[in-house]
């Protein structure tokens, strides 16, 4: 009940900031860049007269889930550090608890993220359809369920680590170590090629089973497994299964971590801790 | 007796090297204002955010006990206001305050309806649309009091809520404040400003470096501190007021002479043996006024620490 009204409050909030407006024109500018960046690398040897492969269908989803995460992720940061600023948390954390807060928050920022970037998507897929022959045959029924299960827990993973972040930094100038951290779920987008043509590494079925890795990497296997391995065969239904449990999983610890780290950081207005503080918050008794 | 609804037993708080709060203990009941004062970093505001959850205390308990519900924090019924100002900036008056109604709660509908009645409370229905930042730091203290108060909490934290009012606006957040104590709201207030204090505490808790150093009713507090004092004005000579029964410090300026009575001197025998020669204008005998409280109780301290 009060989780709803924080989501529908952070959600109202979200779209009608002028961020929001801004960040939904950007978008759209990087798909279309990203959709003809792609077209034209590929390009060239396949001819655009045949319709593009799925992976890169599935690296334009990547690229623009995470540039949608990444912006968002951006913005729930700016905000939390703002209401840690103006201290409306104080006011916050004595209605609600911060597991509370945070999810309201990470799931209402997330709506308007996702809706954001479905109307982008449908947009994108028109763009595209002027550079190359883009046909949703192409896509199979693995693609259309698994594609927007990885899309959404991705997301929430995303923004759940940069609230967090968010959470112990002093001021939006500050950024620190921490915000590294929100870096991380990216690392895989720089060995996209590497994925592309060997789906089936022993390094990249791994790391599609590490949380922060697995959005992009599983959705780059779905997309380029049939292609190199000349045939039919998808990645085995237990792979994706057990990727998404474990997705699944490191959304719901990273909430957990998120709400713990915004218990606490939250109010230690001044100062950005060390990951050994960090640390002992974490191990820190829970109140009974 | 009836069960407090705040029960407070010997928490203490460490932050780094510094003992913020040190084994205080104190409870506040239905129906009444507990003061709870100290000078800046005695370790109020500390206490305020262990009672209202934001901290944990390190060592101690805090209990609070509404309509036969226990526990360690009944959020819904409790009302907060901090003493820095934390409100969405760019969000409008209305939609601020019906949402955190709605954290408490209330429904939505609920919400607004009541937190419209309250904007019409404290003046404030012109700018239910306007946006929070766009207020002055007055309004913008009224429109957190409301965030407070808008739920009808039974447990009401109230940290310096005078700040920033001007003296009309502090006069009639005192009438709100009693009476919501006199709709049997227990309510706990943190405030600089003594006289207001002494108008509307029962009963005080006076924290000086996380430590108690006073704590009862407002009346005893000042009995037991309560030399009397005397103020007056007069035409004629009044030398001689210093030889009077019960006088134990007299000063004079130009028609004006205020004096302290020794302790446990009665006032009556005081006033009987004023000198017929003498003519009074004005006179008020009276306790030391809190603020006169403080500052000696402070001090000694101090002194006794240093």
């Amino acid at each position: 009940m009060k989780l709803r009204s924080v989501i529908s409050w952070e959600f109202r909030h979200t779209i009608r900031s002028k961020q929001f407006l801004l960040l939904s024109l950007l978008i759209p500018a990087i798909a279309t860049i990203a959709i003809v960046v792609a077209s034209s690398a590929e390009g060239a040897s396949r001819a655009m007269a045949e319709p593009p492969p799925p992976f890169i269908i599935a690296l334009i989803l990547a690229m623009i889930l995470f540039m949608g995460a990444f912006l968002n992720g951006v913005m729930a940061l700016y905000g939390v550090v703002k209401e840690k600023q103006s201290r409306v948390v104080e006011l916050v954390l004595s209605s609600i608890s911060a597991r509370e807060m945070m999810a309201g928050k990470v799931i209402g920022l997330g709506i308007a993220g996702l809706l954001q970037v479905v109307v982008w998507v449908i947009a994108a897929y028109f763009v595209a359809r002027q550079f190359m022959p883009i046909s949703l045959a192409s896509l199979t029924l693995v693609h259309w369920i698994t594609y927007p299960i990885y899309f959404v827990l991705g997301y929430l993973l995303i923004a759940s680590l940069y609230a967090a972040v968010g959470a112990v930094m002093k001021d939006v100038q500050s950024g620190g170590a921490s915000s590294m951290v929100g870096l991380i779920p990216y690392l895989p987008i720089m060995f996209v090629a590497y994925i592309v043509e060997h789906p089936d590494a022993v390094l990249v079925r791994i790391a599609g089973f590490i949380p922060p890795f697995t959005p992009s990497v599983m959705m780059l296997r779905i997309g380029a497994v049939p292609l190199v391995s000349e045939g039919m065969r998808q990645v085995p239904a237990w792979e994706i299964g057990l990727s998404i449990v474990s997705l699944g999983l490191g959304v719901w610890l990273t909430m957990r971590f998120a709400a713990r780290i915004f218990e606490i950081g939250l109010l230690m207005y001044g100062k950005t801790p060390s990951p050994r503080e960090l640390w002992r918050w974490m191990r820190a008794k829970r109140a009974p | 007796m009836t069960q407090p609804v705040l029960e407070v037993t010997s928490i203490s708080k460490q932050f780094e090297s510094v003992r913020a709060v040190d084994g205080v203990s104190f409870d506040v009941g239905r129906g009444e204002i507990l003061g709870y004062l100290g000078p800046n970093g005695a370790g109020k505001t500390t206490s305020i955010r262990m009672i209202l959850g934001i901290f944990q205390p390190d060592e101690g308990e805090i209990r609070i006990h509404i309509d036969g519900h226990s526990g360690r924090l009944l959020k819904e019924r409790t009302g907060y206001l901090p003493e820095e100002r934390g409100l969405y900036a760019d969000a409008t008056v209305l939609d601020a305050l019906a949402y955190f109604a709605e954290l408490k709660g209330m429904r939505r509908a609920d919400a607004r309806q009541r937190v419209i009645q309250w904007l019409g409370r404290l003046d404030l229905l012109d700018w239910q649309n306007k946006k929070v930042e766009k207020l002055s730091k007055g309004m913008q203290q009224k429109v957190q009091f409301i965030a407070a108060v808008a739920h009808k909490p039974d447990l009401l934290v109230l940290d310096e809520p005078f700040s920033g009012l001007d003296p009309v606006h502090q006069d009639l957040m005192k009438d709100v404040i009693r009476e919501l104590r006199d709709g049997g709201a227990a309510i706990m207030l943190s405030a600089h400003q003594m006289n207001q204090v002494e108008e509307l505490c029962d009963r005080i808790f006076l924290i000086h470096h996380g430590r108690r150093v006073l704590y009862g009713r407002l009346d005893d507090i000042k009995a037991a501190h309560g030399e009397h004092v005397v103020r007056l004005r007069f035409e004629g000579t009044a030398e001689g007021l210093a030889n009077l029964p019960g006088v134990a410090e007299l000063s004079i300026q130009g028609d004006r002479a205020s004096l302290r009575l020794e302790r446990n001197a009665s006032p009556d025998v005081f006033v009987r043996s004023l000198p017929a020669a003498l003519t009074i204008r004005e006179i008020v005998v009276t306790r030391p006024p809190l603020h006169d409280i403080f500052v000696r109780t402070i001090g000694r301290e101090d002194n006794e620490a240093a």
